[in-house]
């Protein structure tokens, strides 16, 4: 199993359609990968589809960089009980 | 006497959704009224009582001087409790006699009257408690009153009740201000401005095929057209609009574009051009440019609507356009089509095409697919950034109501979404 981080970096090369080489842990979604309003919307609902968990919008929204959303998601993933490897 | 109006059964509510999801049955508006001024105009009640759904009960009692939910009310007086969906031009049942319950087919009560001292016991823990004390100690009646079915009846006997409205009104002329030139058609006798109004140069009044009524406060642009049968509500206003026959609009509404046999209740706006025709359009509703509904059908056959999401339900009528939910937003270019439901409190964005026929209470509509979006925390937001600029409040209450209604439209809205989720994942 890929871990948190190369599935995050996988999710947000499909959704905003760069390479995962390109895709930085301090990197800002909207400043440096350039993602919409949409486009952020898109990527809470395709991490919620790679990992099977249900993020409280206003949280996961207020997320600003990858490593952000890593470690978001892992204690996400913790939470409800869902098996991932770190 | 004291009328009570109960707003208790899930099913029938459900039929007139997305409209009932904020508001009791009664706050349903047709014609120049609401069907509960219909009603008391009716009956003629000393007082009145009401019974809502315990989820919005807090929001409505800072909405009425009357009692709400409470069970006091059912003792000290006479009473008629009359189902508010009875439409009030058919209630023939004088308030005067014995007691009695009158059902329909279904064991449904339509009405009830009951005299103090019927009913042995004074006090009641619900409402549900009473209705089933006096079905089971006063006589039951067959009775076959008629009553508003679905949400659409009211659009298409909108224009019908503005005509029946505004000759029991009994006033007509110019009581408000306005300039020259102005055009009316058909008598004047069936034009009623009240005062307060701001008629512009180059508006026409058409009263030719049914009255105007213009109420307090209101102002009409240039180049605005009202068709009778019409009632525009207090402080609402017309900007160079086509408004064809048979709108109810207001009050505190914006309205421009073509509108025709709608119903628009309260501070909305669709303030651009876009035709709206046939619909039902909620509080806080605000329509972008050039949001346009179809209201009939390119074969002319029926228009269903989607209430639950799944299973459409034949109108039996050729034109029927859109239900829009209190507080739902449409972007500009927002195409509907004909019997569309949008429920409340959702976010609209064009995708160029006509949207599905139905969009859940609550979803962002984004890319051509239902999403969660930014959450309801931020459509609360957006709600009160309306309301203040209008200078209403959005209060506590009315974000639990809301939640409530968050919960009970979940189900829907989780399926809508994970379809739009799959159709991401192509």
């Amino acid at each position: 199993m890929a871990t948190v981080e190369e599935r995050v970096k996988a999710v947000t090369a499909n959704v905003l359609k760069l390479n995962v080489d390109e895709i930085n842990m301090n990197d800002s979604f909207t400043a440096d990968l350039g993602a919409e309003s949409v486009q952020s919307i898109e990527l809470v609902a395709m991490f919620e589809e790679e990992f099977g968990i249900e993020m409280d919008e206003d949280a996961a929204l207020s997320v600003q960089t990858v490593g952000e959303a890593v470690e978001f998601i892992t204690d996400v993933c913790e939470q409800q009980g869902v098996e991932i490897e770190e | 006497m004291r009328l009570i109006l109960v707003d208790n059964l899930p099913d029938v509510r459900f039929n007139f959704y997305p409209l009932s999801l904020g508001r009791p049955l009664w706050e349903l508006r047709c014609g120049m009224s609401s069907l509960a001024d219909k009603l008391i105009a009716k009956i003629k009640p000393d007082s009145v009582a009401y019974f809502v759904p315990d989820y919005m009960a807090e929001v409505y009692k800072d909405q009425v001087k009357e009692s709400v939910n409470d069970t006091a009310a059912l003792a000290g007086d006479d009473l008629i409790l009359v189902d508010p969906l009875v439409k009030a031009e058919s209630f023939d049942v004088p308030a005067k006699g014995s007691g009695e319950v009158g059902l329909d087919e279904n064991g449904r009560i339509l009405y009830a009257r009951i005299n103090k001292g019927d009913i042995k016991k004074s006090t009641f823990d619900d409402i549900e408690a009473f209705l089933a004390t006096i079905k089971s100690e006063l006589p039951n009646v067959s009775c076959k009153l008629p009553t508003w079915e679905y949400v659409w009846d009211l659009i298409l006997a909108n224009g019908e009740q503005i005509m029946a409205e505004f000759a029991a009104a009994g006033r007509n002329g110019f009581e408000g201000s306005f300039e020259e030139p102005i055009a009316v058609r058909g008598s004047k006798k069936d034009v009623f401005v009240a005062q307060g109004v701001k008629v512009h140069p180059m508006v026409t009044i058409d009263a030719e095929h049914g009255p105007v009524y213009i109420d307090e406060q209101a102002e009409i642009h240039p180049f605005t057209r009202i068709e009778g049968p019409c009632y525009i509500g207090k402080d609402s206003i017309l900007l160079g609009a086509k408004c064809r026959e048979g709108n109810s609009i207001g009050p505190y509404c914006r309205i421009g574009g073509e509108v025709e046999e709608s119903i628009i209740h309260g501070y909305s706006n669709k303030y651009h051009d876009g035709f709206l025709g046939h619909s039902y359009v909620g509080e806080w509703v605000n329509l972008g440019a050039l949001t346009t509904n179809s209201d009939l059908k390119n074969d002319y056959s029926n228009v269903s609507v989607i209430l639950d999401g799944r299973r459409g339900i034949d109108t039996g009528s050729s034109k029927v356009g859109s239900l829009i939910g209190d507080h739902t937003k449409t972007s500009i270019g927002t195409l509907l089509n004909s019997g569309s439901y949008l429920g409340a409190m959702a976010i609209i964005m064009a995708t160029g095409k006509p949207l599905p026929k139905h969009i859940p209470s609550f979803a962002w509509f984004i890319e051509g697919i239902v999403t969660k979006g930014f959450g309801k925390g931020r459509l609360y937001e957006t709600a009160k950034t309306a309301m203040s600029r209008r200078k209403c409040e959005w209060t506590p209450a009315m974000e639990v109501m809301w939640d409530a209604v968050f919960e009970m439209t979940a189900p829907v809205r989780d399926k809508a979404i994970k379809k739009g989720r799959r159709s991401l994942l192509k």
